[in-house]
């Protein structure tokens, strides 16, 4: 049975929009996994047609299997290879892509079949158009994983691959302290900016994020230079793209790298000091002033 | 000891404009050093310092990004010398193409021990060019590296990963994308600039690298530009807080919002 479509899988069983497109394009899906034993039994049961696990020791890292992954996936050649937007997947992406000599599109709206051509509906510099693009020859897409998916009843044979690794070893690993967040289920989300002037200062936004039922994110710098949150609560063309039924924007400036992050948000709320910020013309509602007063006001009209 | 920083000139596309068609203009965009760049640059300045290397920056694109305010713009972050592929062709070209160009340029410069590239595109955004690239050479990637540290063979790499961060021993030649934050760029001073004018620039023709064709053809068929959902751009008055808070907490309850 030659396949269709090869999912790649890191660490994180989190492949089921992958499953879902791989599965639209109609043929055999594969599923190759560099990771723990446990995640390729996790693909194996979710109703793909074929599961190769790359196997290696408990402290190589899922990078260290590129080259069988990139073997595995030349030795059945697909029409289209799909990953998942996390570091570890992107460089097994790159590997298998590198090999087949495959187009690689990273924003991809819809992927159908068309004859001998993939036809791919794909966003460009940062979601602000779009381009249909028809290939002839390999693709490899990268796209949001999903969530786990669901066992569907069938388990086919998982192959075990046992090519050496390439030479990595993790020696240690930390915790930062910072909770994690799965910004994409939350219902409200609240997006704090540079207009925050102390980390101190989120806890008015804690406030109203719980008088709101709202988790809370941030543009890039809050988490990546300031590193007031973990980094998998910044919003942009590079972090969290999210469709809330609220998005409040406190002290956000509005520059285009963070609010194609919120372009799917049902109704988007700005607080600025700037009644000039590009904020507030990407907003439902705008309220220009000072979010020191404005936050806390909002919190107490919440009780 | 040879460390290559692969670096993009290149628009920000806050600066472009999309007509109705969606055809993006770049016409008012000014390219420079993309964004992420300088991080790299200096990650690996830091450690080529402290290991005796030589640094190396090269890239690869369309007219422009060999001349004198680009090359200057990058050596004059403390590369030692850089080396260039310009050829109209790769203007816009696809990241399958550039990191393939790239390839040839790093076995051209040949013992290449370390490559370290931004974090991300400004104009493409997809931190997929230093996962080819390590595909093209046969080598590892790691991304989302804060710090490099040890000798040419034998690598401390520490990474961010969810909820924390992890080190790396890395054996053998490696490609590393640098987190946006991982070492605080230097605004390079006019003593700096003036020195970069007089540091080695090689100019690569694409022709003379031999670079293998894609098996695949990209094929552009449709433009359009995004629909966005239409916003109601409405400006509550907040002389009085309290006022306009209560004024949008009616209108989001009203709005199904809360």
């Amino acid at each position: 049975m030659s396949v269709n479509a090869w999912i790649v899988v890191g660490d994180q069983p989190t492949v089921g929009n992958l499953i879902t497109v791989a599965r639209s394009l109609g043929g055999p899906v594969g599923a190759v996994v560099a990771g723990p034993r446990a995640v390729a039994e996790t693909v194996a049961r979710s109703g793909v047609d074929k599961v190769v696990w790359c196997s290696a020791p408990d402290d190589v890292p899922a990078e260290a299997s590129a080259p069988a992954v990139a073997d595995t996936i030349a030795a059945d050649p697909p029409r289209v290879v799909l990953a998942g937007r996390n570091p570890g997947e992107r460089v097994l992406l790159g590997a298998v892509a590198a090999r087949l000599k495959a187009a690689v599109l990273t924003g991809a709206r819809s992927v159908t079949i068309d004859g001998d051509e993939v036809v791919v509906v794909n966003a460009v510099f940062g979601d602000i158009a779009e381009e249909t693009v028809a290939v002839s020859g390999p693709v490899a897409l990268l796209l949001d994983g999903g969530s786990v998916p669901l066992a569907d009843g069938t388990e086919p044979p998982m192959e075990e691959v046992s090519a050496p690794p390439l030479g990595l070893k993790i020696i240690e690993t930390r915790t930062h302290g910072f909770d994690e967040v799965d910004l994409g289920a939350a219902e409200r989300v609240i997006g704090v900016g540079r207009g925050l002037k102390a980390k101190e200062d989120l806890d008015l936004i804690e406030e109203l994020a719980r008088a709101v039922g709202a988790e809370i994110a941030c543009s890039r710098p809050v988490a990546e230079g300031l590193n007031w949150m973990g980094k998998d609560r910044y919003i942009g063309s590079s972090g969290a793209h999210i469709s809330p039924r609220l998005y409040v924007a406190i002290g956000v400036s509005g520059q285009l790298q963070h609010m194609v992050g919120v372009t799917g948000a049902e109704t988007i709320v700005a607080i600025n000091t700037d009644p000039n910020a590009a904020v507030f013309t990407q907003t439902d509602y705008g309220l220009v002033g000072d979010l020191y007063q404005l936050v806390p006001a909002i919190t107490a009209a919440l009780k | 000891m040879r460390i290559v920083v692969a670096y993009k000139w290149a628009c920000d596309p806050q600066e472009a404009t999309v007509d109705a068609g969606g055809t993006v203009d770049w016409s008012r965009a000014k390219p420079g050093l993309s964004a992420y760049d300088p991080v790299a640059i200096e990650l690996a300045r830091q450690f080529a310092e402290a290991a005796g290397a030589e640094l190396i920056g090269v890239t690869a694109g369309g007219k422009g990004v060999a001349a004198p305010i680009a090359s200057k713009a990058a050596l004059g972050r403390g590369l030692d010398r850089v080396v260039i592929v310009e050829d109209e062709s790769l203007a816009g070209a696809g990241r399958s193409e550039l990191a393939a160009v790239l390839a040839e340029v790093i076995r051209h410069i040949g013992d290449v021990d370390l490559i370290v590239t931004g974090d991300s595109s400004v104009d493409v955004a997809a931190k997929m060019v230093p996962t080819l690239l390590a595909g093209e050479l046969g080598w590892p990637a790691v991304a989302e590296v804060t710090s490099v540290t040890g000798q040419a063979g034998t690598l401390h790499v520490e990474r961010a990963i969810p909820g924390g961060a992890q080190v790396l021993e890395i054996s053998g030649p490696v490609v590393l994308a640098a987190s946006a934050d991982a070492a605080p760029p230097r605004v390079p001073g006019m003593k700096e600039l003036l020195a970069a004018g007089k540091k080695p620039v090689e100019v690569l023709d694409l022709v003379t690298l031999k670079v293998s064709p894609r098996s695949a053809v990209m094929t552009v068929t449709g433009r359009s530009r995004p629909e966005r959902k239409a916003r109601e751009g409405r400006l509550i008055d907040a002389a009085d807080p309290i006022k306009a808070a209560a004024e949008l907490v009616t209108v989001l309850r009203q709005a199904g919002a809360l």
